[in-house]
C-alpha cells in the first residue's frame, strides 16, 4: 500500500510556480520546461494554477520584503505532503542581490526548502534533474539507477536535503510538520 | 504629421530665453536648466511646439545639499533634459501631471525613493517600496544606510475593502496568479463583467538595483543591470555600457558594434517569440504557445553558441564585447535563421487571419494615437497605435544606422495590432542579423579601458524588445557610479493598460495585458 | 435469489470498474493526442507509454491532505464532488456498451431524456461544489459553469431529438440498434445534426473553445480552486467521466452505437470493441477541435449559443421532421 502511495506521488508531481522577486530568467526556464523540447509532462509534471492542487512549490527569486509574506501564505495553502524547490542562485542565497535593502535573500529565510538548484539561471535540464532527484529521494528501494550526472561542471546540483530547514521565527507550525514528515520518508 | 525640422532648443530659447540656461549638445540634444518652477513653462513650450513631446523619465538624484529632479523629454527629433533642483529640507516642486498625464508613474517613483513632494499630485503610501519600509526614509538619498533602517511591522494582511456600491465587485489579480508570471497585484473593480477601475500595486519585484549599483564597480554593474530582466538582458547591459562609454569617450571598435547588434537582435527574436507564444497561452490557445516556444529553442541555442550562455549572454562590456563570433559558427547561425524564416508565413497567417484569434484580439484594448502620445508609451505598444517611434531609427546607436530595416507601424491600436507589430518585427530582426553577419567588419572586438571613469553624466536610449529603454549614468571620477537611473519600457507602458482596460470585459484583461508584453522585474528594478 | 450476473454487470463489466478504467484510459488518450498535436510526447514514465498516468494522479490526490476552507459550506463542499461522480456513473449505466445496458436490459422507453437530465444534475452539483467553496475564483468559475450549461442544454436536447425522430423512439438502445438494422448510421442520414451535436457537446463538456469556466488566465483553477485531495480527485474524475459519457452519447446517437460486424465468437466482445473504438474516434475529433482554436470569451460563448446554435438546432429539427415525414419513407 505504501509502495503504491509512493509510486503515485513520484509519478505525479504537480508543481506550482511562485516568483518571489526574480528577474524572469528562471521563470522563463521553468515555462520552457513545459514546451516541446523539454516536455516535463513525460514525467507526469503538471503546472497547476492553484496552490491547493500542488505538491511541489518551485520558488524563484531573491524574496523581496513584499513577497515574503505572500510566499509563506502560498506555502501554507498547499496540502501535505509538500516540497519546496529553490530554483536559481537568488532563491538559494540571494545571488547578486544579496544585501540590497529590499531583499531578504534566500527562500529558506521564510519557508523550509527541500532541494536547491543553483545556477543563474539553471538550465531547464538542471531544473528537471533537480525535481526528479527530489522525487527519487522519496523512493529509496530502487535508486540503483545512477541519476544522470550534470552535464556542465559549473552547475553542480545539490542532493535533496530536507534537514537544511533551520526553524527560525519565520517558520510556521505547518512548516515544521512537513519537515518531520519528510525526514522519515527520506531516511527509510 | 509633425515636421521633422523643429529646432526645439531655439523655440524654448525664443520663448523663455533669459530665464533659463540652455546648454546645447550636453546630454543628447541639449540640457535646459530651469529653476523655480520654470520647468513647467519649458515643458509647456515644448508640448505646444511638437505633438510628439513626451516624458521619457524623471530622474531624482541626491546632489548633497539639494535634490536634483531631471525631466528627460523626447520630441519627434530631439532628446532634451530639463534640470531642476529642490532643497533637501523642503523638497517641493510643482507637478507636471496636468501637462502630460504620462508622468504619473515617474513622479510617484521619485516621491517614493527620494521623498520629493510634487505639489498638486498626491502620492500617498509606498509606490515601489514594500509595506514594511518606514515612511520618511528614502533609500536613494546618500545619507540613508539601508542596513541601519529599522523595518516597521507589516500592517496585518491587507483586507479587501469592499466597494461602497454593491453592484461593484473587486477582483484581485495577483500577486500569485497564473496569468502573471511575476508577482504584482492588480485590483480590478468590475460592474457585472465590465471593468470600471484598475488599481495597480507594483513593487513586489523591487530589489533596489539602482541603489546597489552605487556600491559596485562599473564592471560589476554591467552584470547587475543585466539581471534587471532575464528576458531582455543584453539590451540592459548595452544601455549601461554605452552610457559609460559616452562619459569616458571610448570609441568602440567597428566589429564590436556589429557583434552587439547581432546579440541584441537575437535577444529581441527570443523575446518576441516568447511573447507571441505567451499571448496564445493567455487566450487559451495552448498549441500556439507550444509551437512558438518550440521554434524559440533554436534561437536560445544560437545565443548560447555566440555568447556561451543560454539566458544571460553577459556579452557586453565597456569597450566592446567579451566574445567574438567564430567564422565556423556563421553557417549554423544562417541555417537556423533560415529555418525560422520558413516557419514565419505559417505564424503570420495565424496571427493575421485565424478566426478565434481575431475574435479575442481585434478591438480589444484599443489605444488611440492621441492617448498613446499623451501617455508616452513606447515600443510595439506605440507602434501598434500608429506612433512611429523606434530608437533604432530615430537616434541610431551601435551599427543600426548602417543596417537597412523597416519600421513596423500598425494603425489599429488594439491587441491584434500590437501582436502583429511583434510578428513582423521577428522577420525584420532576422534580416538585421543576416545583414550584420554578412557585413561583419574585421578588426578587434574589444579595447581595454580604464577601471575608473572621469566625472560626468550621460543619457542613453536604446530600443529593447518591449520598447525604448533609457539609462542615465552620473559618475564622480571613481570606479563606482554616483547614480544610475533606469527607465524600463514596461514602466512607461503600464499606464496605457490602466486606461484601455476600463470599459471592457474582465475576460479581455489577460489578452489586453499580455499585449503590452509586461515585464515587472524591469518595472520595479 | 441473488442475481450474480447482475452484480457482476453492475460492479465489474460493463459497470463501475469498466467505466472507471475506460475513463482513465480515455484521459490518457486525450493527453497523448493533445501532446502529439502540440509536438510533445505526453506522459511517458508512469506505466508503458505513460498509460498509468491518470491512475497515478488519481491515487496521489487520494492520499493528499484534505483542506477545508474556513468559510466553505462544509456539507455541500464535502459531498457534491462525490455525488456528481456517482450520478455520472449512474447515467453511464444506461448506455448500451455490449449491446445492452448495465442492467441486462435495453433500457426503457424515454431513457434518453433521463440520462440527459442526469448529466444536467451532475453539472449542477459541480456548480454547487464551486459555489460552496466560497472562493471568489471558485464562485465565478461555477457561475460560468451554470450559465454555460443552462444555455447549451437547450440546443443539446433539440439536436438529440433528431436521431430520436428518425428512429421514432426515445430509447437509446432502440436508436442505436435501428442504425444497425433498419437504417444507416445517422451520421450519414443527418450529417448536419452530427456536426451541431459535436459542437454543442464541446460546449457542454467545457472544452476549448468553450472552456471559459476553466480559463486559467482569468480564474486560476475555476471552480476547483479550493479543492484538495480526494475531493479534487473526484472532481477531476467527474469531468473525465463526463467527457467519455458525452463521446459515448455521440456514438450511440450518430455512429451506430456498439453495433458493428461480428467476425467470430460471442457478439458482446465485438460490440464492446466497436464501442471503445468509436468512442476513441469521437475523443480524437473533440480533442482535435480543442487544440486548434483559441478560447472564446464568455459573452461570445453565450451569444454564440443564442444567436447561432439555437436557431441552427431548431432548423435542424424542422429539417429532420420534414425528411422523416416525406423523404426517408421513400428510401426505406
Amino acid at each position: 500500500m505504501t509502495d503504491t502511495k509512493t509510486w503515485a506521488r513520484v509519478k505525479s508531481p504537480w508543481v506550482l510556480h511562485f516568483n518571489s522577486g526574480a528577474c524572469n530568467g528562471c521563470d522563463i526556464e521553468i515555462v520552457a520546461l513545459l514546451t516541446p523540447k523539454y516536455d516535463v509532462e513525460r514525467f507526469g509534471v503538471k503546472l497547476e494554477p492553484s496552490p491547493r492542487h500542488a505538491d511541489v512549490l518551485l520558488v524563484t527569486g531573491c524574496v523581496t520584503q513584499q513577497c515574503a509574506e505572500r510566499l509563506k501564505r502560498v506555502y501554507d495553502q498547499m496540502p501535505q505532503p509538500k516540497f519546496v524547490v529553490a530554483i536559481g542562485a537568488c532563491a538559494c542565497s540571494g545571488g547578486v542581490f544579496e544585501g540590497n535593502y529590499n531583499v531578504l535573500g534566500g527562500v529558506d529565510k521564510v519557508i523550509p526548502v527541500t532541494a536547491y538548484i543553483p545556477g543563474c539561471p539553471p538550465r531547464p535540464e538542471a531544473i528537471l534533474d533537480g525535481v526528479v532527484k527530489l522525487l527519487n529521494a522519496l523512493n529509496p528501494p530502487k535508486p540503483k539507477k545512477e541519476p544522470k550526472q550534470a552535464k556542465q561542471p559549473e552547475l553542480p546540483k545539490e542532493e535533496a536535503k530536507p534537514e537544511v530547514a533551520k526553524p527560525e521565527a519565520a517558520i510556521t507550525q505547518t512548516a515544521q510538520q512537513v519537515v518531520e514528515e519528510v525526514k522519515p520518508i527520506v531516511k527509510q | 504629421m509633425s515636421n521633422n525640422k523643429i529646432d526645439i532648443l531655439s523655440i524654448v530659447a525664443s520663448k523663455l530665453g533669459s530665464k533659463v540656461e540652455i546648454q546645447p549638445g550636453h546630454l543628447s540634444t541639449g540640457t535646459i536648466i530651469a529653476q523655480n518652477g520654470l520647468h513647467r513653462d519649458v515643458l509647456k513650450a515644448m508640448i505646444d511646439a511638437d505633438e510628439k513631446t513626451g516624458i521619457t523619465a524623471i530622474t531624482g538624484l541626491d546632489l548633497g545639499a539639494t535634490i536634483g529632479v531631471y525631466y528627460h523629454v523626447h520630441t519627434s527629433n530631439a532628446f532634451v533634459t530639463i534640470k531642476a533642483e529642490v532643497p533637501k529640507e523642503n523638497p517641493k516642486i510643482q507637478t507636471i501631471v496636468d501637462l502630460h498625464p504620462g508622468a504619473v508613474f515617474h513622479e510617484l517613483e521619485v516621491a517614493d525613493l527620494l521623498g520629493v513632494v510634487f505639489e498638486g499630485h498626491p502620492t500617498p503610501g509606498h509606490f515601489v517600496l514594500s509595506e514594511n519600509w518606514p515612511i520618511g526614509v528614502y533609500p536613494l538619498r546618500k545619507d540613508v544606510k539601508p542596513q541601519e533602517v529599522k523595518l516597521v511591522p507589516t500592517p496585518a494582511s491587507e483586507e479587501i475593502k469592499l466597494p461602497e456600491n454593491e453592484r461593484l465587485v473587486k477582483i484581485i489579480i495577483g500577486p500569485q496568479h497564473p496569468a502573471l508570471l511575476e508577482p504584482e497585484k492588480f485590483a480590478v473593480t468590475v460592474d457585472g463583467e465590465i471593468v470600471t477601475k484598475v488599481e495597480p500595486r507594483i513593487g513586489y519585484v523591487h530589489r533596489g538595483i539602482e541603489k546597489a549599483t552605487e556600491s559596485r564597480t562599473y564592471l560589476q554593474d554591467v552584470y547587475l543591470v543585466e539581471r534587471i530582466c532575464g528576458i531582455c538582458n543584453s539590451i540592459h547591459a548595452a544601455g549601461f555600457v554605452e552610457c559609460v562609454e559616452k562619459i569616458a569617450k571610448t570609441e568602440v571598435p567597428e566589429r564590436a558594434r556589429y557583434l552587439r547588434v547581432i546579440a541584441l537582435e537575437l535577444n529581441r527574436l527570443h523575446s518576441h517569440l516568447l511573447t507571441l507564444g505567451h499571448a496564445g497561452l493567455e487566450i487559451g490557445y495552448e498549441t500556439l504557445f507550444q509551437y512558438f516556444w518550440r521554434d524559440r529553442e533554436p534561437i536560445m541555442d544560437l545565443i548560447e553558441l555566440t555568447s556561451g550562455n543560454r539566458v544571460y549572454s553577459s556579452l557586453m562590456t565597456v569597450g566592446g564585447v567579451r566574445r567574438d563570433i567564430k567564422e565556423t559558427d556563421i553557417p549554423k547561425i544562417k541555417s537556423t535563421l533560415k529555418t525560422l524564416r520558413g516557419q514565419l508565413p505559417f505564424y503570420r497567417q495565424i496571427y493575421q487571419n485565424e478566426p478565434s484569434i481575431k475574435l479575442r484580439m481585434v478591438n480589444v484594448g484599443v489605444l488611440k494615437r492621441e492617448d498613446a502620445l499623451k501617455l508616452s508609451v513606447v515600443g510595439p505598444v506605440a507602434r501598434g497605435s500608429g506612433v512611429d517611434i523606434d530608437v533604432r531609427k530615430d537616434e541610431p546607436y551601435e551599427a543600426y544606422g548602417e543596417i537597412p530595416f523597416k519600421e513596423i507601424v500598425y494603425k489599429e491600436g488594439d491587441t491584434w495590432a500590437r501582436m502583429n507589430v511583434r510578428m513582423d518585427e521577428v522577420e525584420e530582426s532576422i534580416n538585421i542579423i543576416e545583414y550584420a553577419v554578412d557585413h561583419l567588419p574585421s578588426g578587434p572586438f574589444r579595447i581595454n579601458t580604464a577601471r575608473s571613469v572621469p566625472a560626468g553624466e550621460a543619457v542613453n536610449r536604446v530600443e529593447a524588445p518591449r520598447g525604448e529603454l533609457f539609462y542615465y549614468v552620473r559618475s564622480n571620477g571613481t570606479d563606482m557610479p554616483d547614480r544610475v537611473k533606469v527607465r524600463t519600457p514596461t514602466f512607461a507602458n503600464i499606464p496605457s493598460f490602466l486606461k484601455t482596460a476600463i470599459g471592457e470585459s474582465i475576460a479581455d484583461v489577460p489578452a489586453n495585458f499580455v499585449s503590452l508584453d509586461p515585464c515587472f522585474s524591469c518595472t520595479d528594478r | 435469489m441473488i442475481d450474480f450476473t447482475l452484480i457482476f454487470r453492475i460492479l465489474v463489466f460493463p459497470g463501475f470498474t469498466f467505466i472507471l478504467l475506460f475513463t482513465l484510459f480515455c484521459d490518457w488518450v486525450e493527453r497523448k493526442i493533445e501532446a502529439r498535436i502540440q509536438n510533445r510526447v505526453g506522459p511517458m514514465v508512469a506505466g508503458p507509454g505513460g498509460i498509468l498516468q491518470p491512475l497515478a494522479d488519481f491515487i496521489k490526490l487520494l492520499t493528499k491532505e484534505d483542506i477545508e476552507p474556513r468559510d466553505a459550506k462544509k456539507t455541500i463542499f464535502k459531498f457534491a464532488p462525490l455525488l456528481a461522480f456517482t450520478i455520472m456513473v449512474f447515467a453511464f449505466c444506461f448506455i448500451p456498451v455490449d449491446g445492452t445496458s448495465v442492467f441486462s436490459t435495453t433500457g426503457f422507453s424515454g431513457d434518453l431524456i433521463i440520462i440527459l437530465a442526469f448529466a444536467t444534475v451532475a453539472n449542477f452539483l459541480l456548480f454547487l461544489a464551486g459555489w460552496a467553496s466560497c472562493n471568489p475564483y471558485g464562485t465565478i468559475g461555477s457561475a460560468r459553469v451554470l450559465t454555460q450549461f443552462l444555455g447549451y442544454d437547450i440546443p443539446l436536447f433539440l439536436i438529440a431529438l433528431t436521431p430520436a425522430f428518425i428512429a421514432g423512439s426515445l430509447q437509446i438502445a432502440t436508436i442505436a440498434s435501428d442504425q444497425a438494422g433498419k437504417f444507416l448510421p445517422f451520421i450519414l442520414m443527418a450529417p448536419w445534426a452530427f456536426v451541431l451535436f459535436v459542437i454543442t457537446m464541446q460546449a457542454e463538456l467545457e472544452k476549448d473553445p468553450f472552456d471559459v469556466p476553466h480559463s486559467e488566465s482569468e480564474l486560476v483553477g475555476g471552480l476547483e480552486t479550493e479543492f484538495t485531495g480526494a475531493k479534487l480527485a473526484f472532481l477531476h474524475l467527474t469531468r473525465d467521466v463526463q467527457v467519455v459519457f458525452g463521446s459515448a452519447l455521440v456514438v450511440e446517437l450518430f455512429l451506430g452505437g456498439p453495433y458493428g460486424p461480428v467476425i467470430f465468437g460471442p457478439s458482446w466482445i465485438w460490440y464492446t470493441l466497436w464501442f471503445v473504438l468509436k468512442v476513441l474516434a469521437v475523443v480524437l475529433i473533440s480533442e482535435y477541435i480543442t487544440t486548434v482554436v483559441a478560447r472564446f470569451r464568455i459573452d461570445q460563448v453565450l451569444s454564440g449559443n443564442w444567436r447561432i446554435l439555437l436557431p441552427a438546432a431548431l432548423l435542424s429539427l424542422m429539417l429532420t421532421v420534414a425528411l422523416v415525414t416525406w423523404v426517408y419513407p421513400l428510401l426505406v
